[in-house]
């Protein structure tokens, strides 16, 4: 074959490059995390010593625990919320594409433009939502800087920012799906609970489990709106893993604590993956 | 029925867009309107000073320049290097080991932006190339080619084969029938995916944020977060600075609204 090198100098500059930026710093990420680094010192090779300070790190395991809740509750509501979205919007009706349009704004907006918003909205002396929750109850509340409020208050954001996205890809799987099934079973006198469960759900499944992986994976690294709305504040009720691997290793310059931090943190992603994908083999 | 679901989703698009509507009212606002009670529903006097402000006094200007240096100069960079590989990808993965090929072209994307920023800071840092655009530039480029690559993959893969063989039966190289014949077939799949690397990168913050600090180099929407700070209770100017990030995106992204699904998973649903 004469061309048989051809692909292999069309695929190389892509590869080369690409695994020159992830794969290379991977490796000196995982060095670094052995070791004292501040910038301008000599790193000093300490072993485990970051991974058993990480061990024994009540902060880490809060803020991993702030992701977690932050990731499952975003999620899972995004997906309900989505999913309601398609099914109400699967028939044609008119304003048909400028509805479809609209409801797609938020998750084209910057997440830095998003995060302006919200604390716009959320301002207690000029927000528009801190002004309706005193019509409404009468108090007077800023949500942000409640220990308690700040996290759900970042969880609703996060919501109104990607449910479009869960929306979108739900909504091109049920137009995707074959029709006879449906005929079929409207035919038999299957219930629309009934189709919906047992129709419409199972043939789906590959469709959600995409959409579900893709937006659990991005919401487990959130930052951007974090860092503009609270910066992890009040405390520490809204420090999740990215911004506190981001201030120990650029604000406290612990370059191998946070290089640490990090490893640990796609260990935890890359598990998470791979046991979604092994759950759904064959049925993606 | 058909009522309520007129009214559910009349509801969906006042949540989704009553938000985004504050933002743009406030950013007309005087600061004097911005603070009164009840808040007004539109501005009263309406005012440019909000905007007049930003380009003025807050380098705004500066960084939607170094926004569209950087992004314009990645989005080219992958595209071009990006379509070769998609076009191999497409055309020779069997006899390239497909899975193989997937797993190295697709697991960059995979790996969250965290577990690379400390050390490509450092090594950036090495190099003198912090807070310069070209940091940015090269690690932009490197993200955006694994999608890149995908998506051209399933757009090339949509243009029969036959079409290249009868140009190359008529004599063309291979390298001709891709110029001639596929080049022109794959353009609005190209151009769709340059919006998409375009959407992704012109409002990425978080490498922004750590490789680059001053108007020197940083991107619009690292100096749209640092006015949050400078403004303190300016929410006008908060809200102008918003606006103006968001707005050339927002259009860009209703132009390819039907790729926008298949985009989105890299082709896994279209």
């Amino acid at each position: 074959m004469r061309t048989k090198w051809l692909p292999w100098a069309l695929i190389a500059p892509t590869a080369l490059f690409a695994l020159a930026m992830t794969v290379l710093p991977l490796g000196y990420s995982l060095l670094t995390s052995f070791e004292e680094f501040r910038l301008g010192l000599p790193p000093v090779f300490t072993g485990l010593q970051n991974y058993r300070n990480l061990w024994s790190d009540n902060n880490f395991h809060s803020s991993l625990a702030t992701t977690l809740v932050f990731t499952v509750a975003a999620t899972a509501i995004e997906f309900v919320l989505g999913l309601s979205l398609a099914l109400l919007l699967k028939e044609e009706f008119p304003f048909h594409g400028v509805i479809r349009s609209s409801l797609i704004i938020p998750m084209v907006i910057a997440p830095v433009v998003v995060g302006i918003i919200w604390r716009l909205l959320y301002n207690a002396d000029v927000g528009l939502f801190s002004f309706a929750v005193h019509a409404l109850t009468g108090k007077n509340i800023s949500v942000l800087s409640s220990t308690t409020l700040a996290l759900p208050a970042l969880i609703l954001v996060d919501i109104w920012e990607w449910t479009p996205f869960m929306f979108l890809i739900l909504l091109a799987g049920i137009q995707s799906l074959p029709l006879e099934p449906f005929e079929a079973a409207r035919v038999d006198g299957a219930s629309a609970w009934n189709i919906f469960v047992h129709l419409t759900l199972p043939m789906l499944r590959p469709v959600i489990v995409v959409a579900i992986l893709i937006r659990a994976l991005d919401a487990f690294t959130v930052f951007d709106q974090v860092f503009v709305l609270t910066q992890g504040g009040p405390g520490t009720a809204t420090e999740v893993a990215t911004l506190m691997i981001y201030k120990t290793a650029f604000r406290f310059s612990q370059f191998g604590y946070g290089a640490a931090m990090a490893v640990a943190l796609l260990i935890l992603v890359a598990c998470f993956s791979a046991a979604v994908t092994r759950a759904f083999k064959g049925t993606v | 029925m058909v009522r309520l679901r007129f009214v559910l989703i009349v509801l969906a698009l006042l949540i989704t867009l009553l938000p985004v509507y504050w933002m743009v009212n406030t950013s007309l606002k005087t600061q004097v309107e911005v603070f009164t009670s009840p808040p007004t529903l539109w501005p009263q006097n309406p005012t440019v000073q909000n905007y007049v402000g930003l380009f003025t006094r807050r380098h705004l200007g500066k960084y939607l320049l170094n926004s569209i240096v950087i992004v314009g100069s990645a989005v080219f960079f992958s595209l071009a290097l990006g379509s070769l590989a998609a076009y191999a990808l497409a055309r020779f993965g069997k006899d390239l080991g497909q899975q193989k090929i997937n797993f190295w072209v697709l697991a960059p994307r995979m790996i969250p932006p965290v577990a690379l920023v400390v050390p490509l800071f450092l090594i950036l840092h090495k190099l003198g190339l912090i807070n310069k655009q070209l940091g940015l530039i090269l690690v932009y480029t490197a993200f955006n080619l694994p999608f890149v690559a995908w998506m051209m993959r399933s757009f090339f893969q949509e243009i029969p084969i036959d079409l290249e063989e009868a140009a190359m039966v008529d004599g063309a190289s291979r390298l001709r029938s891709f110029r001639d014949v596929v080049l022109p077939l794959a353009s609005p799949g190209m151009a769709a995916t340059a919006i998409f690397s375009l959407i992704i990168t012109y409002n990425e913050f978080f490498f922004a944020l750590i490789l680059t600090s001053t108007p020197k180099a940083a991107t619009l929407p690292v100096g749209t977060a640092a006015l949050i700070g400078k403004t303190q209770t300016l929410y006008g100017e908060m809200a102008a600075a918003g606006v103006v990030a968001a707005v050339p995106l927002v259009i860009f992204a209703l132009m390819v609204q039907r790729h926008l699904v298949r985009g989105l998973t890299m082709g896994a649903v279209k």
